[in-house]
Order: structure tokens, then C-alpha cells, then sequence
């Protein structure tokens, strides 16, 4: 599916999110499938579960690593693709 | 259906109070108890009541078949050893006994697979994973049937180490850190295990028709009947995985493959719902947090046993820090 970078990211209903040490456990309670993240995956969540655009979250993380930027926006989009991929997020445009 | 206290045994295991209407071998109760179970046994007429409009969501040539009940009870049955019905809250088992099946058998399907409905039911996340005291803290090795699990806790109690739990491990969260309860003062077997690591065997007890496993009782010197806490989890490599390797390795799993190897490691894997699911997420992010969970992968060779148990040995005596790259993905689904 693809997304827009002036989109927003939301965490679906019925997703919980919880941080272990720097990584982060999730659990889809619709499927019933558990995910886990390593640290960049669950920096990445909580980035984007807070930003009001995937373009500030892009922003956001490009101030926290050193990283080519082509490169981290082709990881975000890879990201972002598996989490709906399980359902875990909704993205909707940004409100603003 | 009250129990009458005239009849009414009372003992505990897994840090719960159980009082049964037939004796049991277990521990007599005592008042540092987590929850209250009620076992009662009930002619087969009471059964066929309650599951004669249910759907079996086990296949029907299965010898074991479940089913959740219109009242929210769970049934569940395993040919040639009886039927099980657990109440909806998790506060009572009655049960029936198959004709000819021995009481240890009944029981260590009653204190294993039944009575771990009725422990998730009362809130519990208990592990499939059998547990030895190391300088009085738990060390449990988590995994799958015929994992290994039990033969390497026999060859710890052949060194000395007591027995906390075989199979099923019921975990609280204390001041101190997580407990681990004790489980029957009772070990499941092969023949040729038993005798290499606890010698006679005169007093074991087949577990069921289709194998030739063992029921062991441990008496009070060899286990423990108090909760401990829990200093480590191994989490035991399959037998497929470990069959290739010839090497011995124990390495710690980051706090995200930790989490995975414990829920994997659920007993009960049937119960699901929303409930339940928020419930285990919640326990066993704690137990990551507080507990280190290291994978255990060695050969499946009995003469390299005692090498396993000492190099485990020696892990415990290391503080070991957790290990900590693109985003990464892992999965694991609970049923």
C-alpha cells in the first residue's frame, strides 16, 4: 500500500506496544500475532506513533542517526508497508 | 455443588490451594497460597450433559478433544485417562477418571494440562518448563514436548539440585523479583533416564498407553516445596535444531527474542481471546524485564549430558549482560 509522507500514522485499535529495554513488544489482539522490534524498529514506532506526519517522523530520525537519507526513507517505507502488512497501523491524512 | 468438608483433602501446588474430594499426591495446603481450586469427581452422566450440543475443535480422530462449553467451561478429555471440565472462572475442576487408568496417570493430566486452563482462567501465565533449585533460586528450562526438559532436571537431581516443577511453571511477580512455584513432587521419564540418573525405578508408573515414560515421585530431600525465585530461563533448542550441532552454546536473547521464547513457551496455547492475550503481553514483557532468557543448544547425546548441566553451572555463576542494526521484524502466534 502505498503512503504519502504528508500522511499521519496511528497506532490501529487493539494494538499494545511495550518497550523491553530498547526494543519493543507488540501484540495485535485481532489476529492474535506478537511482533517484536530491535531497537531502530522500536525507535521508529514510537517516532511515528507520535508524529503528526511521516514526513516529521522522517525528519525526526534523520536527526538521530547517521544515515544516508535515501536509504532512510526507503527503511520507513519498508517499515511502515510491514506494519500494515499486520495490521498494526492506519495512516490517514495528516489533519493538520 | 458444595464440597463436603468431611471428605474435603486440601493441598497445594503452584502456589494454589486445592481442595479435593479424592486424595492426591501433593503437598499438604499451606497458607501462603496465590488462589483456590476446587476438584471434584463427578459420574460420566454430568459430562455427557454438559457436552452433548458442543463442537469438538480437535480433530475427531484425536485421542484428546476440547471444546468450550455454552457456560463458558472448558471440557477436555484424553481417551483410556478421563475428562475434565473447568469452570469459566477457573475456581473449580470436576472431573472423571477412565476405568483402568492409574490415579498418577489421572493426575499428571489433571496437575498438567487441566488444571492449566483453570490457571489461566484465575489470571495465571504459567510456562511449559521444568524447573531445578540452584543455591536456592529457580533455574528453568523452557520447551516444547520432548524438548529434553526433564532428562537434564534428572541429571541435576543426580548432582544433588532439587526439583521445583516438571513441565508446568507458575510465575508471580514479587517485591523480590519474579517466584517460581512448585510444582507435584513428581519427575516423567523413560525408563532408561530414570534409572541412569535417579537409580531404582520399582516405583514408577506408566503414563499413559502409547508410551513407555515413567511417573516418578521425588520424595521431600530431592524436591522443593516452597516458591523461589527465579534466577534464569534456558530456553531449550528443538531436538530438529539441536540434532545437527555438536557443539555446546548458551547465549543470551536480546529483550525482544526473550519476550517471543517466553510466549512461545506458554503452556496453554489454547486459550486465546482478548483477555487473555492483553494479559500474557503484559506478564511477559515483566518477565524480560526482570529475568535474563538465554537459548540452551546442545547434541542429543546422553553421554554429554552432565557437560550440559555443568556448563549451565557455570553460566549461573557469570553475570551475563544483555546483548543489544535496519528495522527487524520477529513474529510469534500464541495458538
Amino acid at each position: 500500500m502505498p503512503v504519502s509522507f504528508s500522511d499521519c500514522v496511528r497506532v490501529a485499535p487493539d494494538v499494545l506496544f511495550r518497550l523491553v529495554s530498547d526494543e519493543g513488544v507488540l501484540v495485535n489482539l485481532n489476529t492474535e500475532m506478537y511482533l517484536g522490534l530491535n531497537p531502530v524498529g522500536a525507535r521508529m514506532w514510537s517516532v511515528l506513533s507520535e508524529a503528526s506526519s511521516i514526513q516529521a517522523a522522517y525528519e525526526q530520525l534523520l536527526r538521530e542517526y547517521e544515515v544516508d537519507p535515501s536509504e532512510l526513507r526507503r527503511d520507513l517505507e519498508e517499515f511502515i508497508a510491514q506494519l500494515h502488512a499486520h495490521q498494526l497501523i492506519e495512516t490517514r491524512p495528516d489533519a493538520g | 455443588m458444595p464440597m463436603d468438608n468431611g471428605s474435603c483433602h486440601r493441598y497445594c501446588v503452584y502456589g494454589i490451594e486445592i481442595a479435593s474430594d479424592s486424595p492426591l499426591a501433593l503437598p499438604q495446603y499451606s497458607h501462603d497460597t496465590l488462589g483456590h481450586l476446587e476438584c471434584l469427581q463427578t459420574p460420566a452422566p454430568i459430562f455427557q450433559q454438559a457436552i452433548d450440543t458442543i463442537v469438538f475443535e480437535s480433530r475427531s480422530d484425536s485421542w484428546y478433544r476440547h471444546a468450550v462449553v455454552r457456560d463458558g467451561s472448558t471440557y477436555v478429555a484424553w481417551d483410556l485417562i478421563g475428562e475434565f471440565l473447568v469452570a469459566a472462572d477457573g475456581r473449580r475442576i470436576v472431573c472423571r477418571r477412565a476405568a483402568g487408568c492409574s490415579a498418577e496417570s489421572f493426575q499428571v493430566y489433571m496437575l498438567g494440562q487441566a488444571i492449566s486452563f483453570a490457571l489461566v482462567q484465575q489470571r495465571f501465565e504459567p510456562l511449559h518448563a521444568t524447573v531445578v533449585v540452584v543455591n536456592d533460586q529457580a533455574v528453568a528450562f523452557l520447551g516444547g514436548h520432548a524438548f529434553g526438559k526433564s532428562t537434564l532436571a534428572a541429571c541435576f537431581l543426580e548432582a544433588g539440585y532439587r526439583l521445583l516443577t516438571d513441565d508446568l511453571l507458575n510465575l508471580q511477580e514479587s517485591r523480590d523479583g519474579i517466584r517460581a512455584y512448585p510444582g507435584p513432587p513428581r519427575i516423567k521419564l523413560f525408563p532408561g533416564i530414570a534409572r541412569r540418573f535417579l537409580g531404582a525405578i520399582a516405583d514408577g508408573v506408566e503414563m499413559n498407553p502409547d508410551t513407555n515414560k515413567l511417573i516418578l515421585p521425588i520424595d521431600e530431600h530431592r524436591s522443593c516445596s516452597r516458591p523461589v525465585p527465579l534466577k534464569a530461563i534456558y530456553s531449550i533448542a528443538a531436538p530438529h535444531d539441536a540434532s545437527r550441532r555438536h557443539d555446546l552454546t548458551i547465549e543470551i536473547l536480546s529483550p525482544r527474542r526473550a519476550f517471543m521464547a517466553l510466549v512461545s513457551g506458554a503452556f496453554n496455547r489454547t486459550l486465546t481471546g482478548r483477555q487473555r492475550l492483553t494479559r500474557q503481553f503484559g506478564m511477559m514483557a515483566r518477565v524480560t524485564d526482570l529475568v535474563p532468557v538465554k537459548t540452551l543448544v546442545y547434541p542429543r547425546a546422553l553421554d554429554r549430558i552432565e557437560e550440559v548441566r555443568d556448563t549451565v553451572l557455570d553460566d549461573l555463576r557469570r553475570d551475563v549482560g544483555i546483548a543489544r542494526s535496519s528495522p527487524d521484524i520477529a513474529l510469534a502466534m500464541l495458538g
